[in-house]
């Protein structure tokens, strides 16, 4: 047995020294240094500093880190946030689809993933770009998501929403050199916000301009802030990290929809589990004739496009 | 009114949709009882489920159980019978100016009222059978012409379900989203642009061919 199988069983004895070690330090420091290390206590401080990858967390050591973020959470937001981590659920992939003769270039998706995710209200990162297409063109490059005219749709127009397609061979995981990002069990493919180090090699790699990275600290209005949170999910983030869409995972796993189907008025959305054949989504795949962006690349994405 | 002296629905043979035999839906009871507010819970506490008034869905083969949501309670005027039971039918096709929409902007000009709501029974819409439908189950009346949207509706093409992607199926009805008196749905403002990215500007209708070489040699000439 080898001196680095500090793989998440959370009985060895070196991890729970060094467990038992932190905390102290954490509560002897707790007093004397609350305003330095940006809001957060020295022993917050350090137990980020050698927090793991989430996979090789113990149960344990997830819970302690959850508790942090919430802690880091009310100081920088001065909210009081839940953060889970609600596991996948057994036989079920998810899968989503899009009905582009519905979407009528509302952009209600992109303000209710705002709004769940806790975007940062300034930031450029929205996961969502709803791109404004000439009718009998699908050339991406044509594409306009800049759009704003006083009302949608606009005549000679159609509307394409693009966020992450949850690769079934996702490309950015490959060239992740950090294995921050991976696809889970449900098929969401996920980061670890902690984990990543901003190189942004992920962001090339995909081909639908899914992935985003955060250049300044998210600014949310307390008010605004939605308390219910995952920690691969919306969680608040720091800066200088990849982001992307996944799937409202703080949602989806319970049975929720993602925000961005609750957000549409037009129906236009559908999304369900792959696996379940009397779902709405295999419905779409089997009755309707969809497509898929890119499809050629070969990424095998679980997102569907069609019209009816 | 006194729901002695008035025809039932419930006595009418009833008419199954879809699959004949198929029993797995069972959706007007639901929402009859589920009814807020005045004469609709006088009415829905007489309906036992066995007896309730107005033809059933059944569904369509395979089809997933769903259930409606209500919009009873949103319906300004409803129950019709406010006013109605005082009214004497008029089967007249004519121009309503009182209290409903004037203009009907639904079939251009094939339909006029009493294509969709009953004229006997106030309190109810009909189809295109003369079989009555409870204002809750109004998909049924839709589904008469739109039959191809109604079953994308049932499987979950077309519609939206409430809250769940797992669990029950909800649908909002058809009503919800079209108004059926003028069903197609207007344009509107959308929501503001993603910014654009510091440092950069904002350039409409740029293109790689006429903003690259092509350009650049006829300004040169």
């Amino acid at each position: 047995m080898s001196e680095h199988s500090d793989s998440g069983n959370g009985d060895n004895r070196f991890s729970e020294a060094r467990r038992r070690f932190l905390r102290g330090l954490g509560m002897s420091a707790a007093a004397v240094a609350q305003p330095a290390w940006g809001g957060k206590t020295f022993g917050d401080a350090f137990a980020d500093f050698f927090q793991k990858h989430y996979k090789r967390m113990s149960a344990e050591e997830i819970e302690e880190t959850l508790e942090r973020i919430k802690r880091k959470a009310e100081a920088r937001y001065g909210v009081e946030i839940d953060c889970e981590n609600t596991p996948p659920q057994e036989n079920v992939v998810f899968g989503y689809a899009i009905n582009i003769s519905r979407c009528k270039g509302y952009r209600d998706c992109v303000q209710g993933c705002v709004e769940e995710n806790n975007l940062g209200r300034d930031s450029q990162v929205q996961y969502i770009r709803v791109l404004q297409m000439d009718q009998g063109d699908s050339n991406l490059e044509h594409a306009d998501h800049y759009y704003d005219p006083e009302t949608v749709p606009v005549e000679g127009k159609y509307y394409l929403p693009v966020q992450c397609m949850q690769c079934d061979d996702p490309p950015c995981v490959k060239a992740c050199p950090v294995d921050a990002t991976w696809m889970e069990p449900d098929g969401i493919v996920v980061i670890d916000y902690d984990w990543c180090i901003g190189c942004r090699y992920c962001m090339t790699a995909c081909p639908y301009w899914a992935r985003h990275f955060n250049w300044t600290e998210p600014e949310i209005p307390a008010a605004e802030m939605n308390p219910d949170t995952h920690y691969l999910g919306n969680r608040p983030r720091p800066r200088g990290v990849v982001e992307k869409c996944h799937f409202c995972i703080q949602r989806t796993r319970k049975g929720q929809q993602p925000a961005c189907l609750e957000a549409c008025p037009t129906g236009a959305r559908i999304f369900g589990n792959l696996l379940d054949p009397d779902s709405e989504i295999r419905y779409v795949l089997a009755n309707k004739t969809v497509f898929r962006l890119k499809e050629d690349l070969g990424t095998e994405p679980k997102f569907w496009y069609f019209s009816d | 009114m006194s729901p002695d002296n008035k025809k039932r629905p419930g006595q009418r043979p009833q008419f199954s949709f879809g699959v004949l035999g198929s029993a797995r839906l069972r959706l007007a009871a639901a929402f009859l009882l589920g009814v807020a507010g005045g004469a609709a819970v006088v009415f829905a506490a007489e309906d036992s489920v066995g007896s309730l008034p107005g033809i059933r869905f059944e569904g369509y083969p395979n089809s997933p159980p769903v259930s409606v949501v209500s919009r009873k309670a949103d319906l300004f005027f409803y129950p019709c019978d406010q006013c109605h039971a005082a009214m004497e039918p008029n089967p007249d096709i004519r121009e309503l100016n009182v209290m409903h929409v004037a203009e009907l902007q639904h079939g251009r000009g094939r339909i006029w009222c009493l294509s969709c709501h009953d004229l006997e029974n106030r309190n109810y819409l009909r189809t295109l059978l003369d079989e009555p439908v409870d204002f809750d189950q109004a998909h049924l009346v839709c589904g008469g012409c739109h039959s191809n949207r109604h079953k994308d509706w049932v499987f979950g093409a077309h519609g939206k379900r409430v809250a769940n992607w797992q669990g029950e199926r909800k649908l909002y009805d058809c009503a919800h989203c079209h108004d059926p008196h003028s069903p197609s749905i207007q344009p509107r403002a959308p929501k503001p642009p993603p910014p654009v990215r510091v440092g950069l500007e904002l350039v409409r209708g740029a293109s790689h061919e006429r903003d690259s070489g092509v350009d650049r040699k006829e300004a040169e000439d």
